[in-house]
């Protein structure tokens, strides 16, 4: 009889005893010390993969393929922004791939993480808002969709999708926001959010020059219109671009109001 | 094997060679034994109420439960096989906690009848399907919900058709409860006026003489959007209105 032991895997693969045997595949634990992007990397400090038999290779599902998506919102208009650059290791594969899917015309994904994993979610969504606008007769709103989002992660919560999203668009009152999701399905409704491997150089501009924290209070301004905002999102990339290796080629910005979503694209560095 | 006419009223699934589907038209029968359900739509909101048939003194009248509520902003009045009713009930109950889990919102009056009817149709299919029946449902349901487009009334039969009514009657007195809703509805009317309206019908139809405990009235309105019953003393005070 079996019986579910601490350290068993999550797999369904073979436990044996702790200890330089082979383990069971868990999350975090794919190593290729080559790779700097790869996977949970850094805990493993000194690259040695793990020895798991004389010609064993263990099951690595997830990949990094960097890049950053940025999804900033204002008062009636939010911008969701991504980069094109597919990192693989320390190569480029493709400079021109997308990471952002218009979903309505009034909500706008962008995705970073594991390219297939962000392509298969993204056409799963598509799906599910067609499916929503038949059975309801009408189109998904933000709202739902945001909480639909995280449904959908949570329901792989043991196998997720290696996706890091940022959701941004404006809601049935004309409102816009952005929301920021784990691989898991944990989300939060906010004014300004990135996610990605530019995700530490970019997350304190935002938080300053968005949100405004961090500035001194007699230089709190106004609220950020629509156009110094897609300035601002330009003028992060660019400075992501210069020190993020996975980040660069080509932008791809969505602006979202009540107009529809507008998408404009400028080139970052491709070295 | 000896095939007569009547060969085609045992499986439920069967078409007769004239095209019909008897078990289901029996089961729109069953629905004209039972009790009578009418349901108003006006511009602020619906009223449903529904008739009890109380077959003994000695029988508790709060016991008969024919207005039930799916979510906070959808209810629900039935005639025919109220035991059925509860089955396809708890389904919609269920699509609606579904809905709101999924996306956060509340799901419309309308893709819940839908989804009822998805139920409805779903008879004598084999396999381990919960929820399903042998047979068709014998009960009609007239569905009140308020959405983003304003008040709804829809009507759902045992063939798992819906159709949205601005005045429905069901039940052993709809004929003459139609024709009478018929006459008095107006699209203006308020939901006073309403709840005049869809008793004075009951008491048109009914055997016997209408009081506070042989009938139950519910609505639901556009402004506070939860669909409520109503407690003894606001029925009262609709029946004194008459």
């Amino acid at each position: 009889m079996s019986v579910l032991r601490p350290n068993a895997s999550v797999m369904g693969l073979p436990y044996t005893a702790p200890g330089n045997a082979p383990r069971g595949f868990t999350l975090g634990e794919h190593v290729d010390p080559e790779d700097p992007l790869e996977v949970g990397n850094s805990s493993n400090p000194h690259g040695k993969p793990r020895a798991i038999g004389p010609m064993g290779r263990r099951f690595q599902p997830y990949k990094n393929n960097g890049g950053t998506v940025v999804a900033v919102s204002g008062k009636d208009y939010s911008v969701i922004a991504s980069d094109t650059r597919l990192g693989s290791g320390y190569s480029v594969p493709s400079r021109n791939v997308s990471r952002i899917i218009k979903l309505t015309d009034k909500c706008v994904l962008a995705s970073s993480g594991m390219q297939s994993d962000i392509a298969v979610l993204h056409k799963v969504l598509r799906i599910r808002l067609t499916q929503y606008q038949y059975a309801h007769h009408q189109e998904m709103s933000l709202t739902a969709i945001s909480q639909m989002l995280s449904t959908m992660l949570y329901y792989r919560r043991f196998q997720p999708y290696y996706t890091f999203n940022v959701l941004g668009g404006i809601d049935a009152e004309g409102h816009g926001w952005s929301y920021s999701y784990d691989a898991i399905g944990s989300h939060e409704k906010v004014r300004a959010v990135c996610s990605g491997t530019g995700q530490n150089l970019l997350q304190p501009i935002l938080d300053n020059q968005v949100e405004f924290r961090q500035t001194a209070p007699e230089k709190k301004p106004e609220e950020l219109s629509l156009e110094p905002c897609v300035e601002l999102v330009k003028d992060a990339f660019t400075s992501a671009g210069e020190r993020d290796i996975y980040t660069g080629d080509i932008v791809e910005l969505a602006k979202v109001t009540a107009k529809g979503v507008e998408i404009e694209k400028f080139e970052l560095r491709s070295d | 094997m000896f095939l007569t006419r009547s060969e085609y009223d045992r499986g439920v699934n069967t078409f007769s060679p004239e095209g019909r589907l008897f078990q289901v038209e029996y089961a729109i029968e069953a629905i004209k034994l039972g009790s009578t359900a009418v349901g108003i739509q006006t511009a602020d909101g619906v009223v449903i109420a529904v008739e009890k048939r109380l077959s003994s003194p000695l029988l508790v009248p709060t016991s008969v439960e024919k207005i039930m509520q799916i979510d906070s902003h959808i209810g629900c009045a039935m005639s025919g096989l109220t035991a059925d009713a509860r089955t396809l009930i708890d389904h919609a109950r269920v699509q609606t906690l579904h809905h709101r889990f999924v996306y956060d919102e509340p799901m419309t009056p309308r893709a819940c009848t839908q989804a009822l009817c998805d139920l409805a149709l779903r008879f004598g299919e084999d396999g381990k399907d919960e929820d399903a029946m042998s047979r068709p449902f014998g009960v009609a349901l007239l569905v009140a919900g308020v959405d983003h487009t304003g008040p709804n009334l829809y009507h759902t039969d045992p063939s798992g058709t819906y159709v949205k009514w601005k005045a429905k009657a069901i039940g052993a007195g709809s004929e003459g409860a139609q024709t009478a809703l018929q006459e008095s509805y107006s699209s203006n009317m308020s939901m006073q006026e309403a709840e005049t309206l869809a008793l004075r019908t009951l008491k048109q139809v009914m055997e016997e003489k209408l009081d506070g405990t042989n009938v139950e009235i519910a609505a639901i309105r556009k402004e506070k959007g939860e669909f409520r019953i109503y407690s003894q003393e606001e029925l009262k005070e609709c029946i004194t209105r008459l």
